[in-house]
């Protein structure tokens, strides 16, 4: 305990500022933007909502601009900081082939999800709790209890995009920056030296992060996640029931369930996001959805594991 | 063609192992088809117990009684939120590889801690644990491959208001 506290006095005092003039972030979230707006922005090099990475890692330029503050390089870095925490909490499961489906599934998710260049990685954790989470940057984990809840590839593919919403909205990233401490300036260079990953730097942005998910996001979030998540999978080519269908599922689990405590104490009820959800799906959104027999591979890929497991 | 047919088969008949207790939650009209404009074959009262027993995208095929039609996926939910914690998705996956008991409910006695409030507090950082996640990603190539043999094709979609 006394370790804690004082590491993170040493990281208060190591980092540069961040949150310059960020007192603007409330209010409305910002619309995901289209693939031309996401194209011109991975044209223009790193820039984000304007923002001109080459300028400085510190005081964003413009602060007109939404998430000014936060350069997409500083977001990244910040990302692999918290997935590096959360992998410190519960590793990644050591399954080559179901690792490599996620981040196939993941992937084809990332190209129309309004942030195509961020370097999104995908990961199954090995952890007995019902959960998925999302790093800023595009670090995207589900755990093992979800997985095992999960009957299809859409119904996947639906819980990575709602995942991957929190981070084209950079619902996260809003959170800690609501959440760090006034003051507190985040150094890309610091990030990237001292220490890397492990350093001091690093280690006090992952315990930002890492609070945040015992913490929750808001309700609000949650539902435009969800919102965004169902057109997220619909673009990709997947029937867009699929995230309904695991809240259908999740809404089964016993809330004295262990495995479920945190799930429930960060997102509304499941019952409650489904009839959130059904209430924003205009009558069209069915003609979406078609049976697709070639997604037969989940069972193939997902019962082929478990064969070779047992060997 | 025959293929396709034989993935058509065996996706179906992953969809329907075992039904799944579920109630109305409003009045619906159970549907001879997967349609709106289908004909109704039977009218449920909310709080009807019925058994879902197959899922396609926006519909789900419900049995009540005798009956067997199509309502919306929103029109029900699932029963067994009072029931067992083994209990849920009958034919989730983790119940077809034989995965579900022992993992669930109590905690405490699987001796896997996970991703609960207080390892999250205490987690350090594992950098290379990180460097695997990154190894991980396909390829470009690799994406292209596995949308074309999902037979996943790109759309445009509005964002919802």
């Amino acid at each position: 305990m006394s370790s804690r506290s004082g590491l993170g006095l040493a990281a208060l005092a190591a980092l540069a500022l961040f949150l310059a003039g960020c007192a603007s972030t409330g209010g409305e979230q910002a619309q995901p933007m289209d693939s031309k707006t996401a194209a011109q922005s991975a044209l223009s090099g790193f820039s984000l909502g304007g923002i001109n990475v080459g300028s400085a890692f510190g005081a964003a330029t413009k602060a007109q601009e939404a998430f000014g503050e936060v350069t997409e390089p500083q977001e990244i870095e910040m990302g692999k900081s918290i997935a590096a925490g959360l992998l410190g909490a519960a590793p990644l499961e050591k399954n080559a082939l179901e690792q490599k489906y996620v981040n196939n599934v993941g992937l084809a998710l990332a190209r129309v999800c309004g942030r195509p260049e961020l370097p999104w990685h995908f990961g199954i954790i090995e952890a007995p709790q019902i959960n998925a989470f999302a790093t800023p940057g595009g670090n995207i984990f589900i755990t093992r209890g979800l997985v095992e809840r999960i009957k299809t590839e859409s119904e996947l593919a639906g819980v990575l995009a709602h995942e991957m919403a929190h981070v084209v909205q950079k619902h996260h990233l809003n959170d800690i920056r609501k959440h760090a401490q006034k003051g507190l300036v985040l150094d890309l260079a610091q990030l990237k030296g001292g220490g890397g990953l492990a350093g001091e730097a690093a280690r006090a942005v992952a315990r930002v992060g890492l609070e945040g998910y015992i913490r929750g996001l808001s309700r609000e979030d949650e539902l435009e996640a969800d919102a965004i998540g169902v057109v997220i999978a619909a673009r990709a080519g997947y029937e867009p029931y699929g995230l309904p269908s695991v809240l259908q599922t999740l809404a089964t689990v016993p809330s004295s369930n262990a495995d479920m405590a945190l799930f429930l104490k960060t997102h509304p009820s499941p019952s409650d996001r489904l009839t959130a959800l059904e209430a924003k799906l205009p009558p069209w959104f069915d003609t979406l959805a078609k049976p697709n027999p070639a997604l037969v591979r989940f069972n193939q890929t997902f019962k082929q594991q478990a064969a070779a497991a047992k060997k | 063609m025959r293929r396709s047919l034989a993935l058509l088969c065996l996706a179906l008949a992953a969809s329907v192992v075992g039904a799944e207790p579920a109630t109305t939650i409003r009045a619906v009209d159970l549907k001879a088809r997967a349609a709106s404009d289908a004909k109704t074959i039977a009218s449920l009262p909310i709080n009807t117990s019925v058994d879902l027993v197959r899922r396609e995208g926006a519909w789900v095929q419900l049995r009540s009684g005798k009956d067997l039609g199509w309502a919306k996926l929103f029109d029900i939910r699932l029963a067994g939120a009072t029931t067992g914690p083994t209990k849920g998705g009958s034919n989730s996956l983790g119940d077809v590889l034989g995965l579900a008991s022992g993992q669930r409910g109590a905690s405490v006695t699987t001796g896997v801690r996970g991703l609960d409030e207080d390892m999250l507090r205490r987690a350090q950082p594992n950098a290379a644990e990180f460097d695997k996640l990154v190894s991980y990603a396909s390829t470009k190539e690799q994406v292209d491959a596995f949308l074309k043999a999902g037979n996943l094709q790109t759309r445009t979609v509005e964002w919802l208001k």
